[in-house]
């Protein structure tokens, strides 16, 4: 009954997962098709089962999970019906699967060769000096230019792209009908990560396998896949050609998803008075990690610190916001935290005209103008203390205003759009989103001239992420506060910041007006790192 | 809240713990209306008698109802030991934190001299402690509260190295927060949890400590009725009536079982995950 080339087909199937108060439904009627050689793209935000539904077919679930009857068809095998010892047979050489984060999904404590060896070994049924040959080749496949070395090696010794590349030639080696890939790029930098998607787009090609790309990022499935499902609470609200669901998504679901994703063509923000005397001036800002240890400097040995950042120098004008964009370790994050006092740094900080050489130097009045927003909520709220708590200290360091503690609070809440009633709440009982607007209510609530943006919107969902967005740009307006908005969501900086500043390495490697950052003339990496952004899902379908 | 307790209920250890901690708790709070006898009342008959329907747990050397004396003498020892752990426990925490706030050189050296002080075997630095302030039960308190407090600083720092690098703490240094308010609000309810395991553990410690003080003399003075106390005392009747001595030998160690057991069953039930 089935069709020759369907590789993997999912019919009706359902999963929940039984809790204390009851069975919380995951997956509700999932219809899936995916034929040879076929790209199938699966969009949804967090929460939605997208990882679920990976699990489902790997049968790798846990022990609460619920299912229906449905099917799960691989080739003219029902998944279902095998047994344990079966499955793992079918794991690996049949079906094989690439995790988000690289660094996690090999073992620290086995060489590289020896985790990709042992695939061939269980399935091909290879001696492992053949498989050890054989692991060198592939890994020569996936474009790692010393193969020979890069088997000896422990996962510690290579950067993230290069275990990536492992992993996928891993995933590869047994020549797998079907290959689930979730979100394989998300922890790695823009530029690996469009290096890892030309190889994985190479490969595809050659392999002619069949692959479930999961992911929550629209722009990159619309250059990636070839149909793409759209996934919302458990239920696939449409799918279609990709180039087809792009250009007329039927479902309001789809329709609000494409368009909560960042284009750089429109701006939220205002343009600025360019003549204004510059609030912050960072002269020759440099950070380094690590202390000289005690003994070094007994014995008079030297001592080489690690380099955060290196002799940065900005300015920064009233109400502007400046973004800053770098891969992971170019020492944006750096700059942030010796703003704020978090780090030790050498140089000069010129706050409104007020030297700041130290940590000493940041007093009350610099800590309340000065306010910094983290990246993960989860993190940055105390998850002992209430909202009450939380949002209090502002206004018990820095007073000044009218009304009471409890009603500043509650008109600050109201200003990030959340109720009142959530004053007297934990943290965990709120949502990513509502806890990041708690953040933000605490960073405005010191009326601050400067806030530093940390990659707010990063662990976010890119629904979630515009309403956040969209509430900054309008506390911006009302406060005229500066932002300095660090990011590697180039489509996103290029639509909220005024200047853009490109960090790499520790270095400042320029700042340029966010209209002109596409010029023939900027610096080569900066160039580089904009080839790399995918471009956001509409202006594709234009 | 509700929903903790069934957690500690369901585990055996936990459910077992509360019991016995329980009874311990009964006995400490309505001991004198258990029975009739007073705990110093000396009856010249009745020396020596072992356990009968008028003497439950017998008599001692004097003609004293053991039964009266050991629900007295929780009194003392579990109350002593318990104020003594958490004492220890909170100095400890309160420095264990502080040095993970601290970090860098202050850390060293908090914790090398805190290294230096664990050095020494928790029963001697208390008898170091009461030799040198003098032999009563405040002090033994006292010492045995100096005792715990190195290891407790130890395992309340490794915690809280983990809490330091948290955003929430980052942001409160960021608004300018003082150090007070960020070891005590920010970062302290965030490692109590395993501390208040490791307390609960340590009170049968404390009553062993405090058993041991008493029984070399350095605690509690007769008459008190002080565990350890009761079984030096006994030590000499041993072969006329080995009751005297057995009783209260039994409710220490049925203490430090019932307290490990509830420790046991409140690590389980706090981390719900593991």
């Amino acid at each position: 009954m089935t069709e020759t080339n369907t590789v993997l087909r999912v019919e009706n199937y359902s999963l929940a997962y039984e809790v204390k108060a009851g069975a919380v439904q995951v997956l509700n009627g999932i219809n899936l098709a995916i034929r040879r050689g076929e790209i199938l793209g699966l969009v949804g935000e967090s929460g939605s089962g997208k990882s679920s539904m990976a699990s489902a077919i790997m049968r790798h679930l846990a022990g609460n999970a619920r299912e229906n009857d449905g099917r799960i068809w691989l080739g003219e095998t029902d998944l279902r019906t095998q047994s344990e010892r079966q499955m793992s047979e079918i794991r690996g050489s049949r079906v094989s699967m690439v995790f988000q984060d690289p660094a996690t999904s090999l073992n620290p404590t086995l060489r590289l060769g020896e985790q990709l060896a042992e695939v061939l070994i269980r399935h091909q049924k290879l001696t492992p000096a053949q498989a050890w040959a054989e692991g060198e080749a592939r890994l020569a496949h996936v474009g790692l230019k010393t193969p020979r070395e890069m088997m000896q090696r422990m996962p510690h010794e290579v950067s993230g792209g290069e275990k990536q590349r492992v992993v996928i030639a891993t995933a590869f080696a047994c020549n797998p009908e079907l290959i689930i890939f979730d979100e394989p790029t998300t922890a790695l930098d823009v530029i690996t990560a469009r290096q890892i998607l030309d190889l994985f787009g190479a490969l595809q090609q050659e392999t002619g396998v069949a692959s479930l790309y999961i992911s929550h990022d629209l722009a990159l499935l619309s250059q990636t896949a070839d149909r793409v499902a759209v996934l919302q609470k458990g239920v696939i609200v449409e799918e279609g050609e990709t180039a087809q669901l792009f250009r007329a998504p039927q479902h309001a679901y789809t329709k609000a998803l494409i368009a909560a994703a960042p284009q750089p063509q429109r701006l939220l923000v205002q343009p600025l008075d360019a003549a204004a005397k510059p609030l912050v001036s960072v002269r020759d800002v440099t950070v380094n990690y690590g202390r000289k240890p005690l003994l070094d400097s007994l014995l008079r040995r030297d001592f080489a610190p690690v380099v955060g950042s290196r002799a940065v120098t900005l300015d920064l004008r009233p109400g502007e916001v400046l973004g800053i964009v770098g891969e992971s370790g170019s020492g944006k994050s750096t700059l942030a935290k010796a703003m704020t006092g978090l780090n030790r740094f050498e140089g000069l900080i010129e706050f409104d005209g007020k030297p700041v050489r130290g940590l000493s130097d940041m007093d009350a009045e610099y800590r309340r103008d000065v306010q910094i927003i983290f990246q993960h909520p989860d993190a940055s709220l105390n998850p002992r203390q209430r909202i009450s708590e939380i949002l209090a200290r502002p206004v018990k360091l820095y007073g000044k205003g009218q009304g009471t503690t409890r009603e500043r609070i509650v008109a600050m809440l109201e200003r990030v759009r959340l109720p009142a009633s959530y004053i007297d709440r934990y943290p965990h009982e709120l949502s990513g989103g509502e806890k990041q607007r708690i953040a933000i209510a605490r960073a405005f609530l010191s009326n601050p001239r400067l806030v530093i943006c940390d990659e707010i919107t990063s662990a976010l969902d890119v629904s979630v992420q515009a309403s956040v967005i969209e509430l900054l740009m309008e506390l911006h307006r009302d406060t005229g506060a500066a932002y300095v908005f660090i990011t590697h969501d180039i489509n996103l900086v290029r639509q909220i910041a005024h200047r853009i500043a490109v960090m790499y390495r520790g270095d400042l490697v320029e700042i340029a007006d966010a209209e002109r950052i596409t010029d023939a003339d900027r610096a080569p990496y900066t160039r580089q790192l904009l080839e790399a952004v995918t471009p956001p899902a509409s202006t594709h379908s234009a | 809240m509700t929903d903790f307790l069934r957690r500690l209920l369901r585990s055996p250890q936990g459910a077992l713990g509360c019991l016995v901690v329980g009874l311990i708790l009964i006995a400490v709070v309505f001991g004198p209306y258990l029975t009739h006898y007073g705990p110093e009342d000396m009856q010249a008959l009745a020396r020596y008698k072992g356990p009968s329907a008028e003497h439950w747990l017998g008599t001692d050397q004097y003609g004293r109802d053991i039964f009266s004396r050991l629900l007295d003498g929780a009194r003392s020892t579990v109350l002593m030991a318990v104020v003594a752990t958490v004492i220890g426990t909170l100095g400890g925490a309160i420095i264990g934190t502080g040095s993970a706030y601290l970090g860098g050189r202050s850390d060293e050296f908090i914790m090398r001299t805190n290294d230096a002080v664990m050095a020494i075997p928790s029963l001697l630095m208390a008898l170091m402690v009461v030799s040198l302030l003098g032999s009563n039960s405040v002090n033994a308190l006292l010492a045995i509260a100096i005792a715990f407090m190195p290891s407790m600083a130890r395992i309340s720092r490794s915690v809280a190295l983990t809490v330091r690098k948290q955003d929430y703490v980052s942001a409160a240094i960021a608004r300018g927060e003082g150090a007070p308010y960020i070891v005590l609000r920010e970062m302290l309810p965030n490692v109590i949890a395993p501390i208040v395991v490791e307390m609960t553990i340590r009170v049968s410690f404390a009553v062993m400590l405090f058993a041991t003080l008493s029984f070399l003399g350095l605690g509690a003075q007769p008459p008190a009725t002080d565990w350890g106390l009761m079984v030096s005392e006994a030590r000499q009747y041993l072969h006329r009536s080995y009751w005297i001595l057995l009783w209260p030998s039994a409710a220490i160690a049925l203490t430090a079982i019932g307290f490990n057991l509830l420790g046991d069953g409140l690590r389980d039930a706090l981390n719900p995950r593991t």
